[in-house]
């Protein structure tokens, strides 16, 4: 009877067809077979692809996911997690300082228990960033609370995924689950792939949400969701979490079985490679053990009996099956593409340690090396000495050094970093030509700038030799407000194009003091280092002529993660400038949206098809916002007018050093994604402040003024105009998008006429 | 039987494009890989150098091919490959393209040089040399470079069928902009008809071109703590020339009325001045000409100029070198003073 049913489970196996792509592509293409109900999510390399890819389905009307694009990872994961109070299915996607910024809901999610998928596309988090691969941000989601399943291939990115939402919901688990594979390796590389042709079959192995469950939605029965705990009842809480982590164990033995039958593909807790009756053995994580296999085939015709152990489960982690696996085994090398400075080898090593130590008749050597940070490629002689490290050791029975650091290198003397220019300091950047004088009268600044041509006297503050795209508007804009700014500047970018570019280790393009910090926190940063620097000068510490300006950098994109940070430094009025340069768009991690992306703009995450025409609400007004503090200065301003903002930069600096803070909005042109001639640059700014898209003005003690009216100068132009310009827009200017048109340029009009009457009212 | 002509140890027959930003390589390496695997039905896989390349930074894309029963388990990028495709002829300043390339390899080259001066430039002493003028085709057909270089490389590799191909470019346009599906697939035949070879004798001792794993310039002994740069603007030191794409702004001083429009809106910081006197013996500032050293191409400096002082100009070989006007930086080292 058994055996019949077997047949007919195998006759009806589900059709598959193949197709080519990336560990991305297919956690999208996953998603949107299941077709969750909600994804919040905020941009960040290399997982942004899968949101990408999403949206382009969405377009074409493939699902039915919300994408929801959020302020920021901690927003990303609190959209998430409110999602998933409902009984929706959740699903989202995050890498490296993502993660981290999001790690506070993680185990408030997984202990209170309500199931979503994360797929962690892992990436370096470090002091110098570095977008690439490596495991560090997967440790640090270790003590999390999480089911975490490790993907070594992009097939097993798309099984484990189908997987992973049956593990989660599974009424002995109920917790969240990750799946983390390798940024850039699995998650860019195109492989084969195998998939379910129709999502029916998907979305029976997955069936219905479970039910029964308390949700924040049910009248019937209200509920209580995060009551606070003492000791006494949060160490029954865990111990039920703890518990359930382990039940997961079985539970994903159960649902690899059942997706194995749909599928034709299994996966055990470990996968093993030539471990039958190794001697040697490497433990790697994800797709760096799969590198290693070739090297046991070649070890192997050698005669040398090499092995390798990768999990596909870590959380809970598979003791039992690696002591089994590793009981004959006389060396073992733990590769760990992350350290847990100090603790004598990473994580894992730890635990395959605690694993074996276990075990009393155990004898097996361990070594641990941390390689392959920040997407250092893992070659296949890497893999050699990885071994021969392991045959020495079960050749001598002697470990010379447990833990290391390997591919690292001292460097030569003589290739250190050279001074290249003479420090520029403030009598370089003192061109005495800009003149600011307090008009007693109107309770405003007077500035006098002279000709361009005589500015050209004063160097640049930023050097040649970066990296940017060839007509990139950030460098003009930010070069033309330094040219009103005289004396020293302390400089901060925070994460995007303009500091990618200019800080390519070991390159830099600056020339004053400069400091980078992550996305959230610039203006926190900057207000720190300013209120040190005037601190260590009132007590006499600091011997200095002259103050520096502090200025604090925002974009690509315009001000939306740091938002917070932005307003709280604001209310606390320090003495900077933060200036914001808005591209309209996360330029750097490839074009996805922003809240200063205008309606119906065409982005990587807001894309144009069938279903979809760009992005779908009105474009943020961080100037209006930031004037809402109450600050002294807030003004915009662009290349195409260059008088106009030098002006403005001598008033920020004069306000900065002696009232409080300023805040610029700067509209620079992004040629490659707003699809732009690269020489088109000054036309589509000229074009935009003209058609009052990006009206020119300052706010200064409260009283706004425009500072240059096309109206005024007839020189007002239909947006559709500055929306010609640019590929991103050409499809707002067709027939059928006329009423989305028509939204836009109402919504410029309303913005521009508040700014009149505001320019007519000092008052308001 | 296997289709492919060579394989090396694990069974691979490997494509590395050299490109910079911009010119579509890496569309034209995953439209290799994908023909080769949905098309042909052989194994294969396809991925990018990776980070923040921006346009005009140089890139390599990667293309592995095998036979469907052989397993890809290598991740590491190509090394030591069969066919290496440059699309962008001044890339040799910044990358050693060729590097690893095997002895009986094909390099294929978007030029117009002749085979003994790419032999030359590239260093090479044997194996077969590739040509094709591939920019030419694209500005002909209005169309794209790489386009014209996939034409090309499906005559070296020739295992792949180039209907295919035809009819993987006509579905790519024929929905949204059918008026490019003609000039494509043109662009695509001239390219497979155009390119020109020559096979410099492979002598029996001659091994693969040595390839060289790139390392930091800076090692643990040498790194200041923190990862921190104390030489500030050291970026001067690098050379962008190799960004551009066939054109640059033309400077005529006669014309120039110094109004510093073009310094204005140059994102790569390369007009350079000095003090000169104006009619009446004051002291003003005069602009000497442009460090092409930086210039991208990008010609803002072009349309910002009021009077024709600056022209767009096809760049010629040496031409930038020539008319290069250096900064004249306050340098404490180096031979730029």
């Amino acid at each position: 009877m058994a055996m019949t049913e077997k047949n007919v489970t195998k006759k009806t196996k589900p059709e598959q067809v193949q197709t080519f792509e990336s560990g991305n592509e297919m956690a999208a293409m996953a998603a949107a077979q299941i077709n969750y109900h909600v994804m919040g999510y905020f941009p960040i390399t290399p997982s942004t692809e899968v949101a990408q890819y999403l949206d382009m389905m969405a377009s074409k009307g493939m699902h039915d996911i919300e994408l929801i694009a959020a302020d920021g990872e901690h927003g990303s994961a609190g959209i998430c997690f409110g999602a998933a109070t409902t009984g929706a299915r959740v699903f989202n996607a995050t890498s490296a300082n993502g993660f981290l910024y999001m790690i506070e809901q993680l185990p408030a999610q997984s202990g209170l228990r309500f199931p979503m998928v994360l797929n962690l596309v892992t990436r370096a988090v470090s002091g110098p960033l570095d977008i690439r691969g490596d495991h560090s941000d997967l440790y640090y989601g270790l003590n999390t609370g999480w089911v975490i399943l490790t993907a070594r291939t992009p097939q097993e990115v798309y099984d484990l995924n189908i997987m992973a939402l049956k593990i989660a919901e599974h009424s002995d688990v109920r917790l969240p689950v990750i799946v983390a594979y390798d940024g850039f390796f699995t998650s860019h590389q195109k492989r084969k792939v195998d998939l379910f042709k129709d999502r029916e079959p998907v979305q029976a192995f997955v069936g219905e949400a479970p039910e029964g469950y308390p949700t924040s939605i049910n009248k019937e029965q209200p509920v209580t969701i995060g009551a606070h705990m003492n000791g006494d009842d949060l160490l029954n809480n865990h111990f039920q979490q703890s518990e359930a982590l382990y039940r997961a164990y079985d539970v994903y033995k159960e649902v690899a079985e059942e997706y194995e039958e749909i599928s034709g593909r299994s996966y055990s807790i470990l996968d093993q490679y030539g471990m039958e009756d190794a001697e040697v053995a490497l433990f790697l994580l994800n797709s760096a053990a799969e590198s290693a296999k070739d090297v046991v085939d070649r070890l192997r015709n050698e005669g040398v009996k090499a092995g390798v152990i990768s999990p596909n489960v870590i959380r809970p982690f598979p003791s039992e099956d690696i002591r089994q696996a590793l009981k004959n085994v006389k060396a073992v090398l733990v590769g760990e593409r992350a350290d847990s400075y100090g603790a004598n080898g990473a994580n894992l090593t730890h635990e395959i340690k605690s694993a074996l130590q276990e075990d009393p008749d155990n004898n097996t050597l361990v070594l641990s090396r941390v390689f392959g940070l920040g997407g250092k490629d893992f070659y296949a002689d890497d893999a050699e000495a990885f071994f021969q490290l392991a045959i020495d050791a079960a050749a001598t029975g002697e470990i010379e050094k447990p833990f290391d650091y390997y591919g690292i290198v001292p460097g030569k003397e003589e290739l250190k970093l050279q001074p290249v220019i003479e420090p520029q300091t403030k009598d370089v950047y003192n061109s005495g030509l800009i003149k600011v004088t307090e008009d007693e009268e109107t309770n405003k600044l007077k500035v006098k700038v002279p000709p361009l041509r005589q500015l050209t006297t004063k160097p640049k503050r930023f050097a040649s030799g970066h990296g940017a795209c060839p007509g990139c508007g950030i460098f003009p804009g930010l070069e033309l407000f330094f040219k009103g700014i005289e004396g020293d500047a302390v400089i901060l970018f925070h994460t995007g194009c303009g500091y990618v570019v200019t800080t390519a280790y070991p390159y830099s393009s600056h020339k004053q003091p400069f400091i980078h910090n992550l996305f959230q926190s610039g203006p926190a940063t900057l207000s720190g280092t300013v209120e040190a620097f005037f601190e260590m000068k009132d007590r006499g510490e600091v011997d200095i002529d002259d103050d520096f300006t502090f200025v604090m950098v925002t974009g690509d994109g315009g001000m939306d993660i740091g938002m917070g940070s932005a307003i709280g430094t604001a209310l606390r009025n320090h003495k900077m400038i933060i200036l914001e340069y808005d591209n309209e768009g996360y330029m750097n991690t490839g074009s996805q949206m922003s809240y200063s992306t205008p309606i119906g703009h065409m982005t990587s995450t807001t894309g144009v098809g069938k279903e979809k025409q760009g992005k779908a609400f009105h474009h943020k007004d961080t100037a209006q916002i930031m004037a809402a503090t109450n600050i002294p200065y807030v003004f915009t301003g662009t290349e195409a007018y260059p008088q106009d903002l030098i002006k403005k930069a001598a008033k920020a600096q004069w306000y900065a050093q002696n009232e409080g803070l300023v805040y610029g909005k700067l509209l620079i042109t992004c040629p490659l994604n707003w699809k732009s001639n690269d020489r088109d640059g000054e036309k589509i700014m000229k074009a935009a402040v003209e058609s009052c898209f990006f009206p020119l003005y300052e706010i200064e003690r409260g009283e706004t003024l425009i500072t240059y009216d096309p109206e005024a100068k007839k020189k007002r132009v239909d947006l559709s105009e500055w929306l010609g310009y640019m590929g991103k827009t050409k499809h707002l200017l067709k027939e059928e998008n006329n009423k989305l048109l028509s939204s836009f340029e109402e919504e410029v009009e309303r913005r521009w006429k508040i700014l009149k009457t505001k320019h007519e009212t000092p008052l308001i | 039987m296997s289709i492919l002509p060579k394989k090396n140890e694990l069974g691979f027959f490997e494509i590395r494009l050299e490109s910079i930003g911009g010119l579509g390589a890496n569309l034209a390496g995953k439209m290799l890989a994908e023909a080769g695997v949905i098309g042909h039905g052989l194994n294969g896989s396809n991925f990018s150098s990776y980070g923040s390349e921006k346009k005009g930074s140089p890139v390599k894309s990667f293309v592995r091919y095998c036979d469907p029963d052989v397993e890809i388990r290598d991740h590491s990028p190509i090394e030591e490959p069969h066919v290496i495709g440059v699309f962008h002829e001044a890339l040799y300043k910044m990358v050693d393209v060729v590097s690893g390339l095997k002895a009986d390899g094909v390099v294929l080259v978007n030029t117009e040089s002749d085979f003994e001066t790419i032999k030359q430039d590239l260093g090479l002493e044997y194996g077969t040399v590739a040509q094709v003028d591939a920019l030419k085709i694209a500005n002909e057909e209005k169309t794209k470079v790489n386009t014209a270089m996939l034409g090309a490389l499906y005559r070296i590799l020739d295992f792949l069928d180039a209907e295919h191909m035809r009819g993987v470019i006509r579905t790519t346009f024929e929905k949204k902009y059918p008026h490019l599906v003609e000039p494509n697939l043109r662009t695509f035949d001239r390219g497979y008809n155009e390119v020109q070879f020559k096979t410099f004798d492979v002598p029996a001792e001659a091994v693969n071109k040595s390839f060289t794993r790139p390392q930091p310039r800076l090692g643990y002994e040498t790194q200041e703590i923190g990862g921190i740069i104390s030489a500030q603007a050291n970026s001067i030191e690098k050379d962008l020339s190799g960004s551009r794409t066939g054109y640059l702004p033309e400077y005529r001083a006669d014309s120039c009325i110094h109004c510093a429009q073009c310094d204005t809106v140059c994102p790569d910081y390369c007009f350079v001045w000095e003090q000169g006197e104006d009619k009446k013996g004051r002291p003003q500032m005069f602009l000497k000409g442009i460090d092409y050293q930086y210039c991208k191409g990008c010609l803002k400096c072009v349309d910002a100029c009021p009077t024709d002082a600056l022209a767009d100009m096809v760049e010629e070989k040496g031409y930038a070198d020539e008319h290069r006007v250096k900064h004249n930086f306050p340098l404490v080292s180096g031979g730029m003073k």
